[in-house]
């Protein structure tokens, strides 16, 4: 007789619909079934005398009211430039406002091609994302940890980079693309930080095109950020850095040293 | 005050105590939990503009909590700190979830509500703050996988771990206490 598995009784735990035919024939299993609702009840009920101290709501309504002040000050010196510019500068800002209008196109038609798509928009804010502050980071360096960690949020291990000669893991990200989570890492360079993201969708459905005499690597340029992909296996795996730190050339170099498999 | 510190007040504010409690949880110190907690709800009133009203206000401060508990491990990370957490647990590396205690809720009982926290902060990081809102707070898995960042049947395969690793890890302190015998 097959016993239910842990997360079958989770799903019961949870009032989630279950068969029951086979907990009424089991005593094993509905006494694994009592036992982690007794966990789960005992954790409750050890919970339940845990409560902020009224000083800990006290200090949050006076940071509250603080802010809010100091807000407020913002607000009125913000006021105040605001009827200085109108009366003396506005005609200034108006020609200014008017030769960006004018040039504004004209940078975003130099500085993105006119082959970037959606998925190219998308890798290039994952790793925008991947350099601010609050994107999850996963920053342990630990290769078997990193593996643990993506295992974990992505249900498979990518190809991990082979660091050293001056690179380094910084950690790990997920992110969604295209309505699934996928997975990235941050690497320090000698140049300057790059992210690996790794999608399912093939270079050519991201809208890369080949590098000429580099088989298998395939590139793209999209709001300052160069982005070389490589397909391994099942997943793309696609190096993003700034252009005007890190060249297409230079992102080609870094996957063939990070993920040797790719080296032809 | 400002409309937006009255909404505040009223929406975000009742949920004092249940971001108490998940801080305690992922944490594990009551002075660490108090910084966390007033960290949170700085930058909850921050971006209260970017909460969607009529959703679930504890989800949203629970979720802010979570990324803000990342911060400073990540800052601790990096400044060379670490947080005094794994070192006070001691469970032995037992594995007690094989077996089924015949008298679970008797068993429970003998445990103080500090060591079952203590138990509870000494799990691995992912398994913790999953397994504090479904038992605890009892979010539904899909409310838990946003707050997490993660897919809801990474929530079911943390929870069961999770519940897995706490059982094992009361079970190596009944024995130290004299509960069960050494050998079931």
């Amino acid at each position: 007789m097959n016993h239910l598995t842990n997360e079958q009784l989770e799903n019961i735990i949870q009032g989630r619909d279950e068969d029951h035919t086979h907990l009424d024939q089991c005593q094993d299993c509905r006494e694994r079934l009592a036992e982690k609702r007794a966990i789960a009840a005992r954790l409750r009920s050890a919970f339940m005398s845990v409560k902020a101290d009224e000083g800990l709501a006290d200090r949050i309504r006076s940071q509250i009211n603080r802010d809010s002040e100091t807000t407020k000050n913002i607000a009125s010196i913000r006021q105040i430039w605001a009827i200085r510019l109108h009366r003396k500068i506005w005609p200034a800002l108006t020609a200014a406002a008017a030769i960006l209008v004018v040039l504004l196109p004209l940078i975003l038609y130099v500085t993105t091609p006119s082959t970037a798509t959606a998925a190219q928009a998308e890798l290039v804010m994952i790793h925008q994302q991947n350099l601010g502050s609050h994107r999850e980071f996963y920053s342990d360096t630990d290769p078997e940890k990193l593996a643990e960690f993506f295992k974990d949020k992505l249900g498979f291990t990518p190809a991990f980079p082979c660091t050293g000669q001056g690179m380094e893991i910084r950690g790990c990200c997920v992110a969604h693309f295209k309505g699934q989570i996928v997975g990235s890492y941050v690497v320090d360079t000698p140049r300057g930080i790059i992210s690996v993201i790794v999608v399912t969708e093939t270079p050519k459905e991201m809208g890369m095109k080949h590098m000429p005499g580099k088989k298998g690597f395939e590139k793209s340029s999209y709001a300052q950020n160069n982005m070389v992909t490589v397909r391994l296996g099942d997943y793309s795996y696609c190096a993003i850095g700034k252009i005007s730190e890190i060249s297409h050339e230079y992102l080609r170099g870094l996957l063939n040293r990070l993920l040797p498999n790719t080296q032809q | 005050m400002s409309t937006r510190d009255e909404s505040f007040e009223k929406l975000a504010m009742p949920h004092l105590d249940a971001v108490y409690r998940a801080a305690v949880a992922i944490c594990g110190r009551q002075s660490i939990a108090e910084d966390l907690v007033q960290d949170t709800f700085a930058k909850a009133l921050n971006r209260f503009e970017l909460f969607e009203k009529g959703t679930n206000c504890k989800a949203w401060l629970l979720q802010i909590l979570r990324n803000t508990w990342i911060d400073s491990l990540r800052h601790q990370k990096v400044t060379g700190l670490t947080l005094p957490l794994e070192d006070e647990i001691t469970a032995e590396a037992t594995e007690a979830h094989e077996t089924v205690w015949s008298n679970a809720e008797d068993l429970l009982e003998n445990f103080s509500d500090e060591q079952i926290i203590k138990a509870l902060s000494g799990l691995p990081e992912d398994q913790r703050l999953t397994l504090f809102l479904t038992d605890v707070e009892n979010l539904s898995q899909k409310d838990v996988a946003q707050i997490t960042g993660v897919a809801v049947g990474t929530v079911k395969s943390r929870v069961s771990r999770g519940r897995a690793e706490l059982k094992n890890k009361l079970n190596s302190y009944a024995k130290q206490m004299g509960l069960i015998g050494g050998e079931k």
